[in-house]
């Protein structure tokens, strides 16, 4: 990084080294805004990903997964499937006789697991007491900023397909 | 090398050059987590602003860095 | 510090070592004494001279050290080794042009007067300036060396081209601006006829 620094009769090593305690100071000051700025880069660099990703980055499209037969499923009961592979856990919930829906399990904020409390009608997270609506995923209220995913349901044949994931994988 | 009493002159603008990076950086660090909330909430939308005005903050850092650094070898250098 | 400055005056001393003695007092280095203290010519004189470290403006001690161990702070003292770092090389024992710092190979480390930091950064005298009885270390303001000696305080030395400032004055001749310090004209040549019986 010569070509940044100003030029100075005194070679670098004798500059960062000093032998005066009153310069040392200043070799530590610039050291830390070195680092700052580093730091500065970093988080461009993490920007710059996430505007590449999202130009580039097309979710594939997933194949439909039978998750429940209709019935299966009390009032009020849940059941857990995995979707769109086998590492993202999901979560059906039976709130009303004829509602279905199904969320991704993994809590937004810290990828908890969501459970389905039926008392109060909504989704919450044990972690952080992050909770989500039961109608569409929004927050409630905690330390979540985005809504949970939602999954996408179709009935086909009497059973439940999840055919279609929100957020990133849309 | 010459030898001289030291001074402190300078310090006050390398200590206000940090201060100014320090916010810019929790501006930056901000800025970095709701793009990336808003992009794994499905909105690409947000990520061009967000790379345009980090880029922003990061040249106005790297801009206080050389300050700090000309300040530094112009006050070694007297 | 404090308006105050150390004058040595080599022609005041009296070889009572009591500076050596104050020197060895402190807990820091208790019983290592970090007085130079010089019996010029013992053979032939009774002549004495005690020098403290003279912490020069660009302290080659410092400059030569391969450890970054020497440092010299904001108000001009320059600090004895730092323990951490010290890996008794010697390098500043060997560069010094006065040849003050020692090297204490029981504690693996270079010792050398600091001023007595302790005491000098709170305004305090060095333990030496203040046991010498004739004031051949002395620790006053510029102003009572003015009102009480004939001598002028010097701080410029010249080693051949090599010109060394100090923070340390020595007492010299009125007339003198700068010490001139020939080191081949102490470089024994073995002609005294007890040469060959030396070690």
């Amino acid at each position: 990084m010569s070509w940044l620094r100003r030029p100075s009769e005194a070679p670098l090593w004798q500059d960062e080294f000093s032998v005066f305690t009153a310069d040392e100071r200043y070799v530590n000051r610039r050291q830390f805004t070195k680092f700052l700025t580093l730091t500065s880069f970093a988080m461009l660099a993490g920007n710059l990903w996430i505007l590449a990703r999202s130009i580039f980055y097309r979710a594939p499209k997933y194949a439909p997964l039978a998750v429940a037969a209709l019935g299966e499923v009390p009032v009020g009961a849940v059941k857990l499937f995995a979707y769109p592979s086998p590492r993202d856990p999901c979560i059906l919930v039976r709130p009303a006789d004829d509602t279905y829906i199904a969320y991704s399990q993994k809590c937004t904020h810290l990828s908890c697991a969501v459970y389905y409390a039926r008392a109060q009608n909504r989704l919450e997270c044990p972690c952080h007491q992050g909770y989500f609506s039961i109608t569409d995923g929004s927050v409630l209220q905690g330390p979540p900023q985005r809504p949970l995913p939602r999954v996408a349901l179709e009935t086909r044949d009497g059973k439940l397909f999840a055919v279609g994931m929100e957020g990133e994988r849309t | 090398m010459s030898v001289r009493p030291r001074q402190t002159r300078g310090l006050t603008a390398i200590d206000g050059a940090m201060a100014l990076i320090v916010l810019l950086l929790i501006v930056q660090i901000w800025l970095l987590s709701a793009t990336l909330e808003s992009y794994l909430a499905g909105h690409r939308e947000a990520a061009i602003p967000g790379a345009i005005i980090s880029g922003i903050l990061f040249l106005a850092c790297l801009g206080l860095y050389l300050f700090v650094d000309r300040l530094d070898s112009q006050i070694r250098k007297d | 510090m404090f308006g105050m400055e150390f004058y040595v005056d080599p022609s005041r001393c009296i070889g009572c070592q009591s500076c050596l003695k104050a020197c060895e007092e402190c807990e820091t280095h208790r019983g290592v004494s970090m007085i130079n203290f010089d019996f010029v010519d013992r053979a032939d004189s009774i002549a004495t001279a005690a020098y403290v470290c003279w912490h020069c403006d660009n302290p080659t001690c410092a400059q030569v050290c391969p450890a970054d161990a020497i440092k010299k702070y904001e108000d001009g003292i320059v600090g004895s080794s730092l323990k951490p770092r010290c890996i008794a090389c010697s390098n500043c024992v060997l560069a010094c042009p006065f040849g003050i710092p020692k090297l204490v190979p029981e504690y693996e480390q270079m010792m050398k007067c600091d001023m007595c930091y302790d005491r000098t950064s709170v305004g305090k005298r060095p333990m030496c300036a203040t046991v010498c009885p004739s004031q051949a270390l002395s620790y006053v303001t510029p102003e009572t060396i003015a009102a009480t000696r004939r001598e002028k305080p010097v701080n410029t030395f010249w080693f051949g081209e090599q010109k060394i400032t100090t923070k340390v004055f020595m007492m010299a001749p009125a007339a003198t601006d700068a010490i001139s310090i020939d080191v081949a004209d102490y470089i024994w040549e073995g002609e005294h006829e007890l040469a060959p019986q030396a070690f």
